[in-house]
């Protein structure tokens, strides 16, 4: 029974002391959103096509489905080919300050309303890959996603040197920002444009809103430090909640994937993996998906594996060792399917969701040769413009806290 | 207790505005006063409950129809759409095993006045030629049309009578889509209108693997769809 006690006190201590898991929290918000913005970019000559209003998917159309469904679009608001360019640049540049790590918290935000914006608009276009990015989207803004590997860090970096000299800190981006986000919100709900969308959406925007008004609010009046550390205390309950709604998702996709597979005919007898490699939707190289599919054993293992992997990978959570052994053979497959099925997108969002379990090990060397790239790169950018007599080298501090 | 009393290195809300306080020697409940920690109880006890709600109510989602979904099916559709709607039974349970083409041709009423009927235009095969050898394949070429097929036929019956709104709408979705391929294709001409269009749908088997002995017939099967009056709103802007 004193076992019990202790060990459920060590755990409430876990979930309410830090965020948990930084570096995977980061990985997988650069993932997501490095996989939405080269979407995007992908899709801008097709944008209109896809979800513009004189698409085939009309703006009617959309509207039609949207009145039974509820789902919430932004781009509902207006039929004008403005206001859907302006969102769509505008999914794009939040997806690319995600991906910094710029205000990650009102990002994340902006992040989910583009990508439910024109995911909700067309979901007739849609493929596994958008299902894993719509979902994900909405976990993320419940996490504290940029506390490494982003812009946020380097600052907060930044703004503890000065207080460690004494000197006062004002954050007065932040606050634009905040007023901003919160002008358009009004705007919003009173014109409103809310109305009859399901609640979902509305409540967390208008929950973050709050929430980082309150932050700001007790990190400036609070006389103690104890209003503060209760809101540090319950950002990292709702982060540690989220990341473990995360982790469990992509556990359902692979358990769902794997045990109905295990009912198919063709995962039984072993032929299951021949047949997408010639669908002409799904066959971009058929030479390749023949050589593949040459041998009949061959194919037969890798049905096989692939099964197994899905049906075992939940479980191996529970060993280290396994479960980073299945984590390299599923992101493999993955990048394997990305060229032969051409998938790339699908791929890349379920590689983003998989490192939600890459070991903090793994990460942290990640992150060192990033660094050490990142550095070589720049001395050779300030090396190659300066022919003649070699300048000094410029100890610029800019260049020494690189966020990684 | 001391487990508490970490570093408070890369604590603190990475977008809060305003200033952040000295950094804390405890952070955690145990920095709390009781009257604080009841605050953070509740916290977590919120969270605790919302977590595993949520997470029942995914797996009950996708989970195969049994006795809670029988009879809770209501509630779980309310939690789940419209934003966390998903389908994971990926190539399950067992892959496609057909290429399903769609195939379209257009009644076009020359400038001068005479109406003549088109060839088949085989769309899906469009796409097909756009995917082959291209390491990023767009939605537009991969999804739009073979989706677009798919939401036709789970909405009409074999008579190709739509059911209900989404039947209707698939039908103007898949119409508009046609319209728009056979513009590409300049289906009409110079000077002409595309009056009408019908499409069919080819079925073929995917040939068994050389190395199996099955024998599965390799002629496409047709389901021919009828003659659909294009509208000028069909045309609007479609045409990119």
């Amino acid at each position: 029974m004193n076992r019990l006690a202790l060990s459920v006190s060590s755990a409430i201590a876990r979930v309410t002391e830090s965020a948990l898991g930084p570096y995977q929290t980061a990985v997988i918000r650069l993932g997501f959103s490095a996989t939405w913005l080269l979407f995007l970019l992908r899709e801008f000559p097709h944008r209109e096509e896809l979800y513009g209003p004189g698409g085939p998917w009309s703006w009617d159309l959309a509207q039609q489905l949207i009145a039974v469904n509820h789902a919430f679009t932004a781009l509902m608001w207006s039929d004008s080919g403005g206001w859907f360019e302006f969102v769509y640049v505008l999914s794009v540049l939040t997806g690319a300050l995600l991906l910094l790590g710029w205000r990650t918290r009102t990002m994340s935000v902006l992040f989910m309303i583009g990508v439910l914006s024109l995911q909700n608009r067309s979901v007739f276009v849609g493929d596994g890959g958008d299902n894993v990015l719509h979902l994900m989207s909405v976990y993320l803004v419940f996490t504290r996603c940029g506390q490494v590997w982003s812009l946020d860090a380097r600052r907060a970096r930044r703004e503890g040197a000065e207080r460690a000299r004494g000197e006062r800190v004002t954050d007065r981006v932040g606050v634009v920002l905040w007023a901003v986000f919160g002008a358009a919100l009004v705007a919003v709900t009173a014109g409103g444009r809310f109305d009859g969308t399901d609640a979902t959406v509305p409540v967390i925007v208008w929950l973050v809103w709050l929430a980082l008004a309150v932050w700001w609010v007790v990190g400036r009046r609070a006389k103690s430090a104890e209003p503060r550390i209760l809101l540090d205390v319950v950002g990292n309950i709702v982060h540690n909640g989220a990341l473990f709604v995360i982790m469990a998702e992509a556990c359902l996709i692979y358990a769902t994937a794997g045990w109905y597979k295990i009912q198919g005919s063709r995962w039984q007898d072993g032929t299951a993996v021949y047949y997408p490699l010639h669908l002409d939707y799904f066959s971009p190289w058929p030479g390749l998906a023949d050589l593949l599919s040459s041998s009949g054993t061959m194919v037969m293992l890798v049905t096989y594996g692939t099964v197994v992997v899905q049906v075992a990978f939940p479980f191996t959570l529970f060993n280290r060792r396994v479960k980073n052994v299945l984590l390299a053979a599923m992101m493999t497959e993955h990048a394997v399917i990305a060229v032969v099925l051409g998938l790339p997108f699908f791929s890349l969002a379920m590689i983003a969701a998989d490192s939600v379990f890459l070991p903090t090990s793994f990460l942290h060397r990640l992150g060192g040769w990033a660094a050490r790239a990142r550095a070589r790169v720049v001395a050779r950018a300030r090396r190659t413009p300066l022919p003649g007599p070699r300048a000094p080298e410029n100890p610029e501090p800019t260049h020494a806290d690189s966020p990684a | 207790m001391d487990a508490y009393g970490t570093d408070s290195g890369a604590r603190r809300g990475p977008d809060d505005p305003g200033s952040a306080p000295e950094p804390e020697p405890r952070t955690g409940v145990a920095a709390l006063s009781p009257r604080y920690q009841i605050g953070a109880a509740l916290a977590l006890a919120v969270v605790a409950v919302a977590v595993c709600v949520h997470l029942g109510m995914v797996f009950l989602h996708v989970a195969p129809s049994n006795t809670v979904t029988k009879a809770h099916g209501k509630a779980i559709d309310d939690w789940i759409y419209p934003e966390f709607e998903q389908n994971w039974k990926l190539f399950a349970p067992n892959p496609l095993q057909q290429n399903i083409a769609v195939q379209a041709r257009a009644e076009v009423q020359a400038k001068g006045g005479e109406i003549r009927t088109t060839g088949w235009y085989d769309l899906s095969a469009e796409d097909g030629r756009a995917i082959d050898g291209n390491l990023l394949p767009s939605h537009t070429q991969q999804n739009e049309l073979r989706r677009a097929l798919d939401f036709f036929v789970a909405t009409h019956d074999s008579d190709n009578h739509p059911s209900g709104l989404r039947g209707s709408l698939s039908e103007s979705y898949l119409r508009r889509i046609v319209v728009l391929r056979l513009d590409r294709e300049d289906a009409a001409g110079k000077g002409g209108v595309v009056e009408q269009v019908q499409a069919r749908i080819r079925t073929t088997n995917v040939p068994p693997p050389k190395w199996s002995t099955e024998k599965i017939s390799d002629k496409p099967i047709y389901r021919v769809l009828p003659w659909w009056t294009v509208s000028a709103a069909d045309t609007n802007g479609g045409a990119e």
